[in-house]
């Protein structure tokens, strides 16, 4: 019984997390690349450590903006204006 | 002959052919330009004329040199801390760094359907197996890895110094003049280059020559190619330097040289670490269990598992691992200083005399040591894990050292 609880407690949290999620949009290559030098986008490069140092790709014009110090960052962009953010 | 040789050499340039060598030259000679070959040229002297010290007449032979001489100089305890200190942290780091690095290279230059991570971690069981068979593989494949990282690196050199963008007049004219803690960075190439002084003493200082060579036409290529503000702000110089060479091929080349560079370097330095810790165990200042015929199946294991501990806990992804890194560096060059100090002491006391050039080639390194510190955006961390590591193994050696000296007392 202890079991069988544990386990839908785990496929309720797993199927509710990407639910809430769902509000944010997402942004498709082609799209991105066809708004590259649009002034209302920012775009900002959230990955940190080695997954940034590491990788040869950055989107040019992106900010960094490491995850983890979401707090400090989030306040200095506007609320009213696109926000890109990638880690891959 | 020959192939002890190769397998010293092997052995030695190990470090120098990591990603992590190559973005500190690239990036050294982005801030210094053309300064950074008669830099180069001295940190290379420096050394030379420290392993010539290491091998003066009347220091102990080889295999476990290190050992006595720092043993001489201040004891069993602190020699058993800073050999700890100057393998185990640097191979778990630049491990956990270096594989990161190999499996954004796969992903992002070979095969974009392969996760990085899962290859980083494939790459370390596959190290981690290579470390249980027996060791001749282990150092003959080590040939292989520095081969294959060495021919891609001097070839992309050689295609970039006989084609450069800029004349040679342009790449002269590009400096900012020279620093002590530019050169300093500079000792940080050579890592590990002296574990072939386990070997047979060489006249010459062969994995030093070829570290040189190898880092004078991949600076000179690079400078001819990419502007010095671009290699001194990339963290991925040799990519950027690779692409404006050969263009796509050239970005293919030193995809297999990161790859094959990160094998020989991880690889080498669990070698390096499995000897250090070998000459430890035969003088019983760590447990039997870590002797050569048993280490194989207790230390591969150990510093894998902590090597992967710190990926999958997501330190790859924390800007701490390159300080930490440093820091790791930066414990083998006063490991090395304080062993050259050590052998300074010991040469003083046979022949009476102090050998003044080398004992100002030992406080230059050490100069260098705190330099690398305080010069150090992040002094205060590093500070604190350098401590850190030095107490944890001093704490360690010296219970060690107490419970052989009960056990041989013990009737």
């Amino acid at each position: 019984m202890k079991k069988l609880f544990v386990l839908l407690a785990f496929f309720l949290i797993a199927t509710t997390l990407p639910a809430l999620a769902a509000d944010v949009s997402t942004m498709s290559k082609e799209e991105l690349k066809s708004r590259l030098d649009s002034p209302d986008l920012t775009i900002l490069d959230v990955r940190s450590g080695r997954d940034w140092s590491a990788s040869e790709f950055k989107i040019p014009g992106a900010i960094r903006a490491p995850g983890e110090q979401l707090a400090v960052w989030s306040e200095h962009y506007p609320k009213d204006k696109p926000l890109l953010l990638y880690c891959a | 002959m020959k192939s002890s040789l190769l397998l010293s050499l092997a052995l030695g340039v190990s470090w120098i052919l990591s990603p992590e060598s190559l973005v500190i030259a690239g990036n050294i000679s982005g801030q210094t330009g053309w300064l950074t070959f008669p830099s180069l040229i001295g940190v290379v002297i420096l050394y030379v004329l420290c392993n010539q010290l290491l091998r003066t007449e009347g220091l102990p032979p080889a295999p476990g040199r290190e050992f006595l001489i720092l043993q001489h100089g201040g004891g069993s305890i602190t020699a058993t801390t800073l050999c700890l200190a100057a393998c185990l942290p640097l191979t778990v780091l630049a491990g956990t760094a270096l594989l990161v690095t190999a499996g954004y290279t796969l992903n992002e230059v070979f095969l974009y359907w392969f996760p990085n991570f899962g290859f980083s971690f494939l790459l370390l069981a596959l190290l981690t197996i290579l470390q249980l068979l027996r060791k001749e593989y282990g150092l003959w494949l080590q040939v292989c890895f520095v081969g294959l990282a060495m021919g891609g690196l001097l070839t992309l050199s050689l295609f970039g110094v006989f084609s450069p963008d800029k004349p040679a007049s342009e790449i002269l004219r590009q400096s900012t003049g020279f620093s002590f803690s530019s050169a300093s960075l500079l000792l940080l190439l050579f890592v590990g280059h002296g574990s072939s002084l386990e070997q047979k003493a060489r006249p010459f200082p062969l994995a030093l020559t070829t570290g040189f060579i190898i880092f004078f036409l991949w600076i000179l290529a690079s400078l001819g190619h990419v502007s010095p503000e671009k290699l001194a702000t990339s963290t991925i110089p040799y990519m950027t330097a690779a692409r404006k060479i050969l263009g796509e091929p050239g970005r293919q080349l030193m995809g297999v040289v990161i790859i094959f560079g990160t094998c020989g370097a991880l690889n080498g330095l669990m070698i390096l670490t499995r000897n250090i810790v070998d000459t430890l165990s035969r003088e019983k200042t760590v447990p039997a269990f870590l002797s050569s015929k048993k280490q194989r199946w207790v230390l591969p294991f150990f510093l894998s598992a902590a090597i992967g501990t710190c990926m999958a806990t997501g330190l790859a992804g924390d800007e701490l691992l390159e300080s930490l890194l440093r820091s790791a560096l930066i414990l083998w060059l006063l490991y090395y200083s304080l062993l050259c100090l050590s052998a300074v002491y010991w040469v003083q006391k046979v022949s009476a005399a102090i050998p003044y050039l080398s004992l100002f080639c030992t406080l230059l390194l050490i100069a260098a040591c705190i330099t690398l510190v305080v010069g150090d955006p992040h002094r205060l961390q590093m500070s604190i894990f350098i401590f850190s590591v030095l107490f944890a193994g001093g704490l360690l050696s010296t219970c060690w050292y107490f419970i052989m000296r009960h056990h041989k007392h013990a009737p």
